[in-house]
């Protein structure tokens, strides 16, 4: 009997194998012969309303940019997305998973998957990731948010590359482009005009432009406002009302006033 | 036993199974799906047991007969649904692939298997933009024949429920159709497949049966019903964002629907 709900159980009846599975965890030796694709900055906050979750658009290989249009906060249900920074191959694939493995669950069992399956079906998935990590070709970080409605919060959770997890009270970024941004969040929260918890959408939208565009200044592997083609970073929300994406107009609005405009301008 | 008794043996057989599935599952109480602006309504009545379900984005199910079957078929829709949709895409689900290749199959190997219990079910789908039209309805029959409806669809326990069901239901524009007037016609077409699965003696004439069921006070039937039973209705609502479409109806929504019997 299957009494199931198990999406990865079904695809595994199926004949899916993940990229890793199989496979031993050895430290590979020398070069690699190519330069695996890389995520890099994402970042996420929790404001007034709920949680905030934004990314910057660049994907690279090596020194070289692979991608500029490249969406890293991934939509995985109405509640939660899926930031993610690292292998994209690996990365989009779990994000594939667990949007399908939620989804399957409600249906199938008549319940949504509770907040704390959701976390541990994607701390599974980077655990059996570990090899592909190991042999340092698919090492995937993300950062999961979701809106938590029994208790009427957001939440913001980031791992390892090997699948611990931990919740975050206040912020959090991973990624090349983190390091230099890091501080400055802890800065900003704890002697800037206003905590993060207590802006406003707007102010928070401006503050994740401005965090992305200091990572991009400082990061090469980081992309910023690309004035040629006109692409934004992705910035989404999750408030008690379910996940909203801040539009492109919106965020040429706040750009302007935040970044381009701001003090010292 | 001669050799040549065999097929007589095997079409009573048959026959046998058929009257025991028909008298298991008539008296169910019926699903209705209706087009309506927006995409598409479906309604049962039930005893506060969920008898509609989702089965993907934009694919819903409702069922007449035996639970436990029903919730087979329904875990089996599921799970071709979900292979389907990550091994290709979530377009790639369809209606004619669950059906055809999926419960179609299915039910006709457990109605023929005659050393076991066949499923005690009729299915109804439903598929709001999907590759055959805007609104598609698939019914599959407990013996695994299927139909496919446009715009509604109608499931009794028994067929002249579906015929009489589907009489309410014609001739709607679901394009413009409100909400409310989808449930109010949803309503009057659950009333009276009701209505003939209860019937004692059901005439064998069409026309008979026909005016029989024009005389009946269905506001009334509805109200008495009400008493024991909850309605029950979902969407697949095209205006919903993001990819799934189905959601429940809240009672605040149906009730401006029952303002009519209640007078």
């Amino acid at each position: 009997m299957s009494e199931g709900g198990d999406f990865v159980d079904l695809l595994r009846r199926d004949g899916y194998r993940f990229p890793g599975e199989g496979m031993v965890a050895s430290h590979g030796h020398g070069d690699l012969p190519f330069h695996p694709t890389e995520g890099t900055t994402i970042l996420a906050i929790r404001y007034s309303d709920g949680v905030l979750v934004a990314g910057d658009r660049r994907a690279t290989a090596g020194n070289m940019v692979l991608y500029d249009r490249a969406d890293k906060v991934v939509n995985l249900d109405a509640y939660s997305v899926m930031a993610i920074s690292g292998s994209p191959a690996v990365a989009f694939e779990i994000a594939r998973v667990l949007e399908h493995s939620f989804q399957y669950y409600r249906r199938r069992q008549l319940q949504e998957m509770s907040l704390g399956a959701k976390l541990r079906r994607l701390s599974l998935l980077i655990k059996d990731n570990i090899p592909m990590a190991i042999q340092g070709i698919g090492a995937v970080i993300p950062i999961f948010a979701t809106y938590d409605r029994n208790d009427g919060c957001g939440r913001i959770y980031f791992y390892d590359a090997l699948g611990a997890q931990f919740e975050s009270t206040d912020f959090t970024t991973t990624g090349s482009g983190s390091p230099g941004i890091r501080g400055v969040m802890y800065y900003q929260n704890r002697w800037g005009d206003r905590k993060f918890a207590d802006m406003g959408r707007d102010e928070a939208v401006g503050m994740a432009l401005r965090l992305l565009d200091t990572a991009g200044e400082y990061d090469s592997a980081t992309g910023r406002y690309e004035r040629v083609a006109d692409i934004f970073p992705s910035v989404k929300i999750i408030t008690a009302s379910g996940l909203e994406d801040i539009d492109t107009e919106t965020l040429r609005t706040l750009h302007a006033q935040y970044v381009d405009g701001g003090p010292g301008a | 036993m001669m050799l040549s008794d065999e097929p007589y043996r095997w079409a009573e057989g048959v026959a046998n199974r058929r009257d025991y599935i028909e008298d298991q599952i008539r008296t169910g109480s019926p699903v209705v799906g209706m087009g309506y602006e927006d995409g598409i309504l479906m309604l049962t009545l039930s005893r506060s047991q969920q008898k509609l379900f989702e089965v993907y984005d934009r694919v819903g199910l409702g069922a007449v007969g035996h639970s436990t079957d029903i919730e087979k078929l329904r875990q089996a829709a599921i799970d071709m649904a979900h292979s389907i949709g990550f091994n290709y895409s979530e377009e790639d689900v369809t209606l004619r692939q669950i059906v055809y290749f999926g419960l179609g199959p299915a039910v006709k190997a457990g109605f023929d298997d005659v050393v076991r219990s066949p499923f005690l079910a009729r299915v109804m789908l439903a598929e709001l933009d999907g590759e055959e039209g805007a609104r598609t309805f698939y019914v599959v029959d407990y013996d695994g024949a299927f139909f496919r409806y446009e715009d509604f669809g109608a499931l009794g326990g028994i067929q002249e429920a579906d015929r009489l069901m589907e009489q309410k239901l014609e001739g709607a524009e679901p394009q413009t159709l409100s909400l409310t007037d989808a449930l109010s016609r949803a309503l009057q077409a659950w009333a009276i497949g009701r209505w003939v699965s209860n019937l004692e003696d059901i005439p064998t004439d069409d026309a008979e049966l026909d005016t029989l069921s024009a005389d009946v006070d269905l506001n009334k039937l509805l109200k008495e019903e009400l008493q024991e039973l909850d309605i029950e209705a979902i969407v697949l609502q095209r205006s919903l964002v993001g990819k799934p479409k189905f959601r429940k109806l809240t009672p605040e929504e149906v009730a401006p629907a029952l303002q009519s019997i209640e007078a």
